[in-house]
């Protein structure tokens, strides 16, 4: 089939002198060299040159695999153990690697413990059932205290050294520390959206020289476009950087936690509490929690999966972190963290 | 639009083009649309011989009438009509997605437009033992799923394995990809897919409309481009390689978040697809698994018709599904144990 030369990622000049000169598809420019395309073209040699790869290049859309390749390396990625035995069942072992979670919920229930939690359950070593990686985390609202995740990083620390059984544990726990968890963390601070787009481009390069990066948390996505003027552009925005996150989870294999706020949609005469940025947004991740109270009780909600139904969970915030409710932290052996 | 070259036919030689080239004759529309005898004068060439080369080429590059009666034949002997597996679906498109056509499921966020897309994945690649392309734009394809699926399908593993190698996964983020993807496909992809004896039959787009939604809108003129692009090297593979084709779109609201849902790209992508489908969640909390599906475009039924299923029970309608089934192919609830 004749390919169109406008199909290619080519810039938007180069393609108008492309077509004033009559190129329209790929078979009008595959006998050519570059000389003499820039001089048919109007183009300097460097864009000839570029014109030329992009077209000759083999491209058949990257790499494909079969389901059953799909599931063997599925198979060899785990999940991060969010403390909660309750809500890793509900998501299937956990918050998953290569895959988008978001958490919406009102102010003051739980988003920002969990992804403390998250940042500390990432670098539990594999001998434990962890993934042991290192955490992203970016910061729009300025939430991240460190007092906060060294209590965290502490109660981690202790649970996995009651579950000590073999020598192979015995060397982990001594890299497992407090120092070395704060030191597995890397934080931005981003104060806008200009910021946090910014960040998210120069993070692929990030993740490469990183590759031991497990995590990237973003709290929260909402703050930085809530101020927004011109609506329809956030939505291109939103779009845009929901397939940055999603190339970013799958080709570096992290799992990418987003937080969102509540904001309050009227219909007719009733008003529903429902995540912020909007309808097309609720399409970007692939797990959605929500987290909410119900009189006294905090409750977390997964009401979008690929691979689990909804379900509806208890949990509870203590000093040593992110729990299950009414029961103190497990400290059987032989139970996962 | 083609370029005239030299070799393209008997008599037109590189000198002949670069005289043509200067006397501002490019294409080949514009060689046939000219004045024969001024155009012979002004490059110095035989009347005769620009005449045979322009009769050549007309004949080259004409599009030939075909009888109705000989496109009706075609139709009959290639289409197939792929059964999605379920039967309410199958009811609401006619028998199931047609072979040469765009079908498209829009629908919000969690309302079941990847679950379905990989029922019928499953369905094709296990049932009727045909490949499958399934290009995931979201990251939501978990192969773990199609495996649950299939297990409540068959208790083979070795079948499961085959039909799980017959469906073929491409993962890609951003249009040009999608492009590249697709026209490498048709140029010569799609029979490099074929394993075991079976030759592509669907093509799944999940979703279309992430990739093309960054692009639509504000000053960029690119998107509209892009988009009919990506529309028509669809519909051509659909067409030439008899392939259904099924992609998934998102929705969007009017009147700014209190009114009406519709399918999400605008008014030009709702000419693409041949049939249209709208995904709702049922509003029942006791089966949390139920979905509605609505007609919104069709040349074959009538419009705004509806049907329900049950994501939990997809090879069963929805009278069948309402037993407890031990088997069943639903999502894993929180209580069961990880295989």
């Amino acid at each position: 089939m004749q390919r169109p030369v406008s199909s290619f990622s080519l810039s938007p000049g180069v393609k108008v002198k492309l077509a004033s000169a009559g190129f329209r598809v790929t078979a009008d420019l595959l006998h050519l060299s570059p000389p003499q395309l820039s001089r048919e073209a109007g183009l300097s040699q460097q864009e000839a040159l570029e014109v030329l790869q992009a077209v000759r290049s083999d491209g058949g859309g990257g790499a494909s695999m079969s389901a059953l390749e799909l599931l063997q390396k599925e198979g060899e990625l785990k999940s991060i153990v969010t403390f909660s035995s309750h809500l890793d069942a509900a998501l299937g072992g956990g918050v998953p690697v290569g895959k988008s979670t978001e958490i919406c919920g009102t102010p003051g229930v739980g988003k920002t413990q969990l992804c403390l939690q998250l940042v500390v359950d990432v670098q539990v070593p594999q001998c434990f059932g962890g993934v042991e990686g290192q955490a992203i985390y970016i910061d729009t609202e300025g939430s991240f205290l460190l007092q906060r995740v060294v209590d965290v990083a502490a109660a981690a620390v202790r649970h996995c050294s009651l579950l000590v059984e073999d020598e192979e544990q015995r060397v982990a726990m001594t890299t497992f520390t407090v120092e070395t968890i704060l030191s597995n963390i890397f934080l931005v601070r981003c104060h806008d959206y200009v910021e946090l787009l910014a960040e998210l481009h120069l993070l692929p390069d990030f993740l490469t020289g990183h590759p031991k990066a497990r995590l990237l948390v973003i709290d929260s996505v909402a703050l930085p476009f809530r101020r927004f003027e011109d609506l329809s552009q956030r939505t291109r925005v939103l779009y845009g950087l929901a397939q940055q996150l999603a190339a970013i989870a799958t080709r570096h294999l992290v799992a990418v936690v987003l937080t969102n706020q509540m904001t309050t949609r009227l219909r007719g005469n009733q008003s529903q509490l429902v995540p912020a940025l909007g309808e097309s947004w609720g399409h970007a991740p692939t797990i959605r929690l929500l987290l909410q109270w119900s009189g006294s009780q905090r409750l977390a909600t997964v009401f979008k999966s690929p691979s689990h139904a909804d379900a509806t969970i208890q949990y509870q915030i203590t000093s040593d972190g992110f729990r299950d409710s009414d029961q103190s932290a497990c400290s059987q052996p032989g139970t996962s963290c | 639009m083609v370029l005239l070259r030299d070799g393209m036919c008997p008599g037109l030689d590189e000198g002949l083009v670069r005289g043509l080239r200067a006397a501002d004759i490019k294409t080949v529309e514009d060689l046939v649309s000219s004045d024969m005898e001024e155009l012979a004068q002004r490059c110095s060439v035989s009347y005769k011989a620009l005449f045979a080369i322009r009769r050549v080429l007309l004949a080259q590059h004409a599009a030939f009438p075909v009888s109705g009666a000989d496109l009706y034949e075609e139709l009959l002997s290639s289409t197939a009509i792929l059964s999605t597996g379920n039967p309410s679906l199958d009811k609401l498109l006619d028998s199931g997605l047609y072979t040469g056509e765009i079908t498209e499921l829009s629908g919000g966020p969690g309302s079941g437009k990847s679950q379905v897309c990989f029922g019928v994945a499953v369905h094709i690649s296990h049932q009727l033992k045909q490949n499958v392309i399934y290009v995931d734009t979201t990251g939501g394809l978990t192969a773990g799923r199609l495996l649950q699926m299939l297990q409540a399908e068959t208790s083979n593993a070795e079948e499961q394995m085959e039909a799980l190698q017959r469906i073929r996964v491409f993962r890609l983020f951003d249009v040009f990809s999608l492009l590249d993807c697709l026209y490498g496909l048709c140029g010569g992809g799609l029979q490099r897919a074929s394993v075991g004896g079976g030759s592509v039959k669907a093509v799944i787009v999940d979703s279309v409309s992430a990739v093309i939604a960054p692009l639509l809108g504000g000053k960029q003129n690119e998107g509209m481009s892009l988009m009919s692009q990506v529309a028509g090297v669809l519909k051509t593979m659909a067409k030439d390689f008899n392939v259904a084709a099924l992609v998934t779109n998102h929705v969007t609201r009017s009147g700014g978040g209190g009114g009406e849902v519709q399918p999400g790209l605008g008014a030009s992508w709702s000419h693409i697809p041949r049939t249209r489908v709208l995904l709702e969640k049922g509003g029942d909390v006791r089966r949390p698994g139920l979905r509605s599906a609505t007609l919104i475009k069709s040349s074959r039924r009538p419009l705004l018709i509806k049907e329900e299923f049950d994501l939990k029970w997809w090879s069963r309608s929805k009278e069948e599904g309402g037993g407890a089934a031990a088997a069943a192919s639903g999502k894993r609830k929180r209580d069961e144990t990880d295989s």
